[in-house]
């Protein structure tokens, strides 16, 4: 009989579209078995309660192992919106049974899952098993992407404006607070804006020069960077300077399919690392649903869950709303790169992308 | 709830008609479970096994004779076929294992999955129908409910001897059977008569009752996943049979 490994980590998640399930399930489907149809799978999907769909193994440049477990909760792609907040924080709850289960020392909650929960760990028995959002290694990967990005372009982050669309989130204020003392002004946007406007008065006496706007088309023209951590199909950047940087790490990440690139407009996938050493799926269902251009990228929410096992840091590292400290984003960094566990080279849905240096600058 | 249930009249010619297949596919598949508990009680060798097969042989007796009392009661002409389409074939296969004498194999296809269907099916029709018919229909699945989680432990101490015997089985028994329940609860209406409905099939007539076979089909295969968890079979190996059914 095959022996078990032990679990270190488990990774809850959901599919935030139709066709990744359908590659998923269609993934699973033998030879034999014709693929299915997106309307024949959405009759069924969703009924299926939580359950792990595969292992996985990361390893650590130390040389060490975890074995992780990824829990889909077969939350229903449409039904991501608070309308349905009830049902699909039921299906957490299963879900993160699921991992108990399996005795899993740390569990990442992937993508919407997290923001389901509101981080509100108090329901939970963390005493065996810890709870994180995994927002502290996303938060540290977004802002590593736009500091190379930038020195990458022969620019100082203190000589930039950074536009933080999602400002009011999680990863938005971590973005917020970590970039307050080091860059030149800060432009701040969300959609409440007493929220916004009360948030954005912590700031007044930072190095930064703050300006903030519930309307987004008002700060575009003055970014050099555009972090976009809002969790919105419908965010339109328009009137951007010509050399402006693009961290797209929201869900879902589409503004470079509305941005016209190559003038020296550079857009790149943020919040992303990937696993230097190894980090192998069993069954392995990557042919089917990985979306990446190079092995071993993930987002970094689960690569916090990895980072910690690597380190036996069993903690609910990453919990609530607005906690994230500067101090942890750079810990959690400097441990993920002890670990072999680092920013991911820059992509877009065009694949694997250079930055460039513009002509004038050059030489 | 009150309110959405008000707009259904189950008195309704049409309403009759749809629970007269209700109550047909009901009392056969008991009969179904019934026969089945019967012939492993035939082919066991250890007695109190064997007592314990017709102990619930007789249960599911019990089962059919209260649902024919109730149909008969509302003045439904009940059609019992253990020889149609889709309970011939389950039942054609489980007679294959009881002739072996495989006791597990036999546990698996009644109590696990034919149970699973039955459980599911009655708790909805016992929810949607807001009247006598439909407390008989939960507190038939709470019984139901009971042969499951009896069984579950059998085969929870089966799995834990060998693994991996225990799963390529086990798989062996879903493909099986799980298909032709698959092909059963499908949402389209049957191309060929079950040999149970009594004029066309009564799938698409479903939501006449407050029903509908897509959440039916769904709910089911939701409390099989479900139970083969609790036997402790690994999630990646039971959604990779379920995503294999046919649809
Ligand atoms: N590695 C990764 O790529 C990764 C990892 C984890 C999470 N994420 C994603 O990152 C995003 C942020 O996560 P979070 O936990 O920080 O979420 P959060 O706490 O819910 O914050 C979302 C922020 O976006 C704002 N917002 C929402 N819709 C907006 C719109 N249309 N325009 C402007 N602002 C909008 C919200 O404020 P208002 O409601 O006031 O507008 C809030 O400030 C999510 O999409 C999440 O899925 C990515
Ligand atoms: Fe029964
Ligand atoms: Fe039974």
């Amino acid at each position: 009989m095959e022996n078990e490994a032990h679990i270190d980590f488990a990774v809850i998640g959901h599919q935030d579209n139709w066709p990744s399930v359908q590659s998923i399930i269609n993934g699973m489907r033998s030879g034999e078995n014709e693929p299915l149809t997106v309307a024949q799978i959405k009759g069924t999907f969703s009924y299926i309660p939580p359950r792990s769909i595969f292992k996985m193994t990361a390893k650590s440049k130390t040389g060490k192992t975890v074995n992780g477990v990824y829990i889909e909760t077969f939350i229903d792609p449409d039904e991501l919106t608070p309308h349905f907040l009830r049902k699909n924080i039921n299906k957490v709850n299963e879900a993160i049974s699921v991992a108990l289960k399996h005795k899993s020392k740390i569990i990442a909650l992937g993508g919407f899952t997290s923001i389901v929960l509101e981080g509100n760990l108090s329901q939970f028995d963390t005493s065996s098993s810890k709870i994180t959002t995994g927002n502290t290694l996303t938060s540290a990967y977004i802002l590593k992407g736009v500091t190379d990005a930038i020195l990458k372009l022969n620019k100082r982050l203190q000589d930039c404006n950074v536009l933080i669309i999602g400002a009011t989130g999680d990863i938005g204020s971590a973005c917020t607070h970590y970039l307050s003392s080091k860059v030149k002004g800060l432009l701040l946007n969300a959609r409440n804006g007493r929220k916004l406007e009360a948030f954005a008065q912590q700031f007044t006496d930072t190095s930064a020069e703050i300006k903030w706007n519930t309307r987004l088309e008002e700060l575009i023209p003055m970014a050099d960077i555009i972090i976009c951590v809002a969790s919105s199909a419908s965010i339109e950047i328009k009137d951007y300077k010509k050399q402006v940087v693009i961290c797209d790490a929201g869900y879902p990440k589409n503004l470079d399919t509305k941005i016209e690139e190559g003038n020296g407009t550079f857009v790149f996938h943020g919040g992303m690392g990937t696993v230097n050493y190894g980090y192998d799926f069993k069954p392995d269902y990557r042919e089917h649903f990985y979306n990446y251009p190079r092995p071993h990228i993930a987002h970094g929410c689960i690569l916090e869950a990895v980072v910690l096992a690597f380190e036996g840091k069993y903690e609910n590292f990453s919990s609530g709303k607005g906690n994230i400290k500067t101090e942890s984003i750079d810990k959690i960094h400097e441990l993920s790169v002890k670990h072999g566990v680092e920013l991911a080279p820059f992509y877009n849905s065009k694949g694997l992308c250079e930055i460039s240096l513009p002509k004038s600058s050059k030489g | 709830m009150g309110m959405e249930k008000l707009s259904y009249d189950l008195k309704s010619e049409e309403a009759l008609s749809v629970l007269t297949d209700v109550f047909s596919q009901a009392i056969t598949g008991e009969l179904i479970g019934m026969s089945n508990f019967a012939s492993m009680a035939g082919a066991i060798d250890d007695p109190h096994e064997k007592m314990e097969a017709v102990e619930h042989a007789d249960s599911e007796r019990q089962h059919a004779e209260g649902f024919m009392a109730h149909a008969e009661k509302l003045g439904l002409k009940v059609k019992v076929n253990l020889e149609g389409e889709y309970w011939g074939r389950v039942r054609n296969i489980f007679l294959s294992y009881a002739a072996k004498k495989d006791f597990i194999a036999c546990l698996a296809i009644q109590e696990v999955m034919l149970e699973a269907f039955a459980v599911s099916m009655y708790t909805d029709v016992g929810k949607a129908l807001d009247n006598e018919a439909g407390k008989m229909f939960l507190s038939i699945a709470e019984e139901e409910k009971e042969h499951m989680e009896h069984s579950t432990e059998f085969l929870r101490d089966e799995l834990h001897k060998d693994k991996d015997k225990f799963l390529k089985k086990f798989e062996q028994l879903h493909n099986d059977c799980m298909t032709i329940l698959a092909e059963f609860s499908l949402t389209s209406d049957c191309t060929d008569s079950c040999g149970v409905c009594h004029g066309n099939c009564m799938k698409s007539s479903l939501p006449i009752v407050g029903l509908d076979v897509g959440s039916m089909r769904g709910n089911a295969l939701s409390l099989y996943a479900r139970a083969l968890d609790h036997i402790g079979i690994p999630g990646e190996q039971s959604i990779k049979w379920i995503a294999n059914l046919p649809v």
